[in-house]
């Protein structure tokens, strides 16, 4: 069963420029995406245990019919065969329930009625709780169609940047790209962040893909992520705790998506490695 | 400390409430109870609040256009600020628990509160039920939600906030019990039974506590007589007229309300402010009710005939002109007051045909044909005969109750087979009550029965390899793939090759591409289990191959179905 | 004690995909640790018999292995033996002395295979043309051995056996298995080497014990490969 990539296509200029990154991500990975042109400002979600209603704003539903010749159009370019999703279970009339058995979603930073916010640099509520509810990672584009060459980890050594990792390998050997591992060191020493790799049994795999392991030993966080090559697609891992937590500590998936531009793949703390 | 509250997020696997988790569901139920009680009386004292406010300004003439204002306020408070769509909520919530086990969002707990207070509040004739319903089931998926509880434990809980609700609102714990397990869940189990009473007798407390003990709808002692429960089978008619009326003038409203051009909130209005024209004239209409009903109980209501049965059927009008036309709130209130209504103006018209007999006090009747309009809009009528007995006290009426709830709800299943909370569902194809054919259907996916012991071939294979694959295979069926690019092409059943079978010189002069069919039904594994089961049937076929963008994903088969369906069935019915 | 996952879909002969959806609609009983979901064999089987389900552990794979036991041709001959010369003017008496060869059976056990033989001679000649006959009963003995064996009879002269195209017999292959399953397995495999004409006139040549094993090996190998 082929897997597939869940994208909401937005008939705006940068929707095209959002949809292209998701087909750059699907060719390089062998998915395919399957489009939903939204009938409606707003949809539910069902996850395991939550459910999560996104509200659009009305730019998504600019002229479905145009927008089904311009999603056809991107896609017959890229040689896929076009895929329109088309929801067969409301909750109310205008609420469609979208399925959440994809392997891959493409999200913009936030999603929200309100068109202002988008582009602010902060992941939005909305986007949040689906990384958090999700069985699937989530793709958060650039806001520029910009195709990428390598694949960064971000690895903090806890349970979510294993299974980031454990992404970001599955993706470097279907690809066939090269990938970089970057750690903070903290309190501990590299030494015992590779002896985390190691136990996990993730050792032999990594060493076929790996190219180097950046350990920023000093500096800020966000001033070494400099470090990152511009055109990499950069895998993390977004952690289960609150938002009190992340007021306090800060969130590390906050710190790097507001400070690089780069495609970002998020896998929550729910996400399963599939295959 | 992070140890100690992620402990407490997981109550399930704590050790004390691994092995069974009733106790778990008891302790909840209390709290849902206690907080979809908070809610249900919030709303009562906004509401009462508002309309003591707002009853200084009635006598005015432009006060025809305060319901206009609520309506339109409610609506608007819907569309913009929560996103939600209209309605009362009560399908949405039967729709989550039988398909996405119990699963509502959390502004669904206080959407219907506020815009149904605005709505009633201010002159509109709908009831504050079933918001509060909505909201109690919401306030229970969402406490769930927070502790991580499975389907099973959040759909009793979406069961309990909504008899909390119920039974506070009416300070009526078993009403709220029966109608959350009959209207809701549609299962009598006592998995369900148990906590569902515990969080209604938690409603009704905390109801007692901060309302105090009182009955709704109090009234005098009734002599009933024989000849009174004779004429009840004339009631129940009238009643079940009534019923299809009001369910007739609600459709209809929301067709004619849905061809008008204009944004949702100036559609509400325009149906408020024909409410408030309306209540001008009749002030019984406005609100939600209770006033009149009390009034006609007691027998303290002066009208003659006439004005009694215009105030039912404008009372109908009304409450279409508020729900069609976008108001928000719910049907249980002016239900009752129609009931009530309608008793009253059987009970005139008896008087005067039959002056010389006797008849009960007309109290007795309003209450009869309250039980009688919510027996035939809800059909449910458990529901109806225990929330009638239980806010008016009135337990010596209970034979000629149940005699108009079953003739009621029995003629209103004539003519309207769906009850008006489940229609829409009905209508869909998604009230999967658990136990029922189209539940397990749903519960199952294609993905679950698919088969794939099948053996692929190629279709340049020769007749006699193709033999041999057939000596090592267990079935009868042989998927054809491209070789390439291993799409798939066609299937070949042994009946197609049975003529060549024992003809060698055909072994080496066949190939399996010639042989195969190319026009089979194929099912993709995202479809619906009731639909392929559908295509075979019309088919006369027992298994079918299931393709996904072009690839042969495994067979599926009626024989693999009906023991998965079976499996189904026994752990989804289960009675412990 | 605690069972995976795929342990209790194999016990249940279910999907995984089904019980992970059992699992979250809460319909059986787990014990969670983390993200880990683990099974406690007696609730399971509690549950299971509430619910009337079936519910066996790694009962269903001791069927499967059973192809794999049937064994070769050649290792039942060897164990049969192979006999020249043996004597007999008719059917009845030349079967009589290819069974007394069989040297592992007792002797009241001979007597009873030869009655069950020649019953199975009455319904139908086992002579299968080209001068070559495969003697065998028609159900298992009622204490047979534990694998099959093939005893292999070349005759001093050629007797009438009835066989189907009238020629007379010079060569018996006495089968005698525990099942219906082996005897079918062995018989398929050794009509597929009689069909042969080069192995009968091969066979015709009354060759050694050696040469025909080999002979049988090249044919079985055949057979393995397709």
């Amino acid at each position: 069963m082929a897997q597939k990539l869940f994208h909401i296509f937005r008939n705006t200029p940068l929707g095209r420029e959002t949809l292209l990154q998701s087909i750059y991500f699907c060719r390089q990975m062998g998915v395919l995406p399957t489009v939903y042109i939204p009938e409606s400002t707003k949809f539910l979600m069902y996850f395991e245990n939550d459910v999560v209603q996104v509200d659009l704003d009305p730019s998504y539903l600019n002229d479905p019919e145009i927008a089904v010749t311009h999603v056809e159009q991107l896609l017959n370019e890229a040689q896929i065969k076009p895929e329109l999703f088309t929801p067969k279970n409301y909750t109310a009339s205008t609420l469609p329930d979208i399925p959440t058995s994809f392997e891959f979603m493409c999200c913009p930073r936030s999603i929200s009625d309100l068109s202002s916010k988008i582009g602010l640099g902060y992941i939005g509520p909305r986007v949040r709780r689906i990384i958090q509810a999700a069985r699937f990672p989530v793709l958060i584009t650039s806001p520029v169609y910009k195709p990428w060459q390598s694949i960064a980890v971000f690895f903090g050594g806890s349970a979510n940047a294993v299974n980031a990792l454990r992404l970001g390998i599955r993706i470097a050997k279907v690809t066939g790209m090269r990938l970089a591992i970057y750690t903070q060191v903290g309190k501990n020493n590299p030494s015992k962040y590779q002896a985390i790799v190691q136990d996990k049994g993730l050792g032999k795999l990594l060493e076929s893909v790996l190219s180097q392991w950046n350990f920023f030993e000093k500096g800020r966080f966000e001033d070494n992520l400099y470090e990152v090559p511009h055109d990499a697609l950069v895998v993390l891992g977004a952690y289960g705790h609150g938002i009190i937590r992340d007021i306090v500590f800060g969130s590390m998936m906050e710190k790097i998506q507001s400070t690089i531009s780069n495609n970002l793949l998020i896998a929550g703390p729910k996400y399963t490695v599939i295959g | 400390m992070t140890r100690l509250l992620e402990k407490l997020k997981y109550p399930g696997r704590w050790s004390l409430f691994r092995s069974d988790d009733r106790l778990l569901l008891m302790i909840f139920a209390i709290i849902v109870g206690i907080c979809s009680g908070l809610a249900a009386l919030f709303l009562n004292r906004s509401l009462e609040t508002m309309l003591e406010w707002l009853h200084h300004y009635r006598v005015y003439w432009w006060a025809i256009f305060l319901p206009a204002a609520g309506a339109a306020l409610s609506s608007l408070f819907l569309e913009k600020i929560v996103n939600e769509g209209a309605g009362h909520g009560v399908p949405e919530v039967i729709y989550a628990v039988s398909r996405y086990g119990g699963l509502l969002r959390l502004r669904s707990g206080f959407s219907r509160l506020i815009s149904s207070c605005l709505t009633i509040g201010s002159g509109g004739s709908a009831g504050p039920e079933a918001p509060v319903v909505m909201s109690g089931a919401a306030i229970g998926s969402n406490i769930a939600q927070a502790f991580s509880l499975n389907d099973r434990q959040r759909v009793a809980l979406v069961g309990c906030g909504a008899a909390g609700a119920i039974a506070a609102i009416f300070n009526a714990p078993i009403s709220g019990m029966v109608f959350a397990i009959e209207v809701i869940l549609g299962e009598w189990s006592t998995m369900n039974i148990i906590p569902i009473a515990i969080a209604a007798v938690a409603g009704t407390e905390v109801s007692r506590l901060l309302k105090g003990n009182q009955i709704v709808f109090a009234h005098r002692d009734f002599n009933i007589h024989f000849h009174d429960i004779l004429a009840c089978v004339g009631l129940a008619i009238f009643c079940a007229a009534a019923s299809i009326l009001l369910t007739r003038a609600l459709r209809s409203m929301h067709h004619v309300s849905k061809g008008v051009a204009v944004p949702l909130w100036v559609r509400a209005a325009i149906g408020g402010s024909m409410v408030g024209a309306i209540g001008y004239f009749l002030p019984y209409v406005l609100g939600e009710g209770y006033h009149a009903i009390r009034t006609a109980i007691e027998g303290g209501f002066s009208g003659g005939l006439m004005l009694v049965a215009v105030i039912a059927l404008v009372k109908i009008l009304a409450t279409a002109l508020t729900l069609g036309w976008g108001g928000s709130g719910g049907i249980f209130a002016p239900c009752l007051v129609i009931g009530a209504f309608v008793g009253l103006s059987f009970h005139r018209f008896l008087a005067t045909v039959w002056s010389s007999v006797p008849w009960v006090n007309e109290g007795c009747f309003a209450l009869l044909g309250m039980a009688g309009l919510i027996s035939g809009i809800l059909q449910a009528p458990l529901t109806g005969i225990f929330l009638v007995i239980e806010i008016t006290g009135g337990y010596e009426v209970i034979l000629p109750l149940i005699v108009v709830s079953a003739i009621s709800t029995t003629l209103c299943h004539y003519l309207e087979p769906a009850s008006f909370y489940l229609k829409d569902l009905v209508k869909r194809g998604q009230l999967l009550r658990p136990g029922t054919d189209a539940r397990v259907l749903t519960d199952l996916s294609i993905q679950e029965l698919l088969e794939t012991d099948c053996i692929c071939v190629h279709p340049n294979m020769r007749l006699a390899d193709f033999i041999h694959i057939v000596k090592s295979s267990r079935r009868n069926y042989f998927p054809v793939e491209d070789q390439q690019s291993r799409q798939f092409v066609g299937m070949i059943h042994l009946d197609d090759i049975r003529p060549y079978l024992f003809d060698p010189a055909m072994h080496h002069a066949v190939l399996t591409g010639q042989l195969m069919n190319t026009h089979v039904k194929t099912v993709s594994l995202h479809d619906d289990l009731a639909e392929v089961l559908q295509k075979m049937d019309d088919g006369h076929i027992f298994s079918m191959p299931v393709v996904s963008d072009n690839r042969f994903q495994g067979m599926i088969s009626k024989a693999t179905l009906l023991d998965q369906y079976r499996k189904e069935l026994m752990v989804q019915t289960d009675r412990y | 004690m605690k069972l995976p996952m795929q342990t209790v879909a194999g016990a249940l002969a279910l999907p995984v995909s089904t019980i992970e959806r059992w699992i979250r609609q809460g319909r059986i009983p787990i014990q969670r640790s983390g993200a880990d979901v683990a099974f406690s064999h007696a609730a399971l089987e509690k549950w299971a018999a509430t619910h009337n389900l079936s519910f066996s552990l790694g009962g269903d794979q001791a069927d499967d292995h059973i192809p794999e036991t049937l064994g070769s041709l050649v290792s039942a001959m060897s164990r049969g033996k192979v006999y020249h010369r043996v004597a007999g003017e008719d059917a009845a008496t030349a079967l009589r002395s290819a069974v007394d060869c069989i040297d592992f059976l007792s002797e009241d056990i001979q007597d009873e295979l030869f009655e069950k033989m020649m019953e199975r001679e009455r319904l139908a000649s086992t002579g299968i043309g080209n001068g070559i006959a495969i003697p065998h009963t028609r159900d298992p003995l009622p204490r047979p051995p534990e694998t099959p064996v093939i005893t292999t009879c070349f005759l001093e002269k050629p007797v009438n056996f009835n066989a189907i195209d009238d020629q007379p017999v010079f060569v018996l292959f006495l089968l005698i298995s525990p099942t219906v399953k082996h005897h079918l397995h062995l018989l398929s495999r050794l009509s597929y080497c009689i069909r042969d004409r080069a192995f009968v006139a091969f066979l015709s040549a009354h060759p050694d014990a050696v040469a025909l094993y080999s002979r049988i090996a090249e044919f079985e190998k055949q057979l393995d490969d397709i």
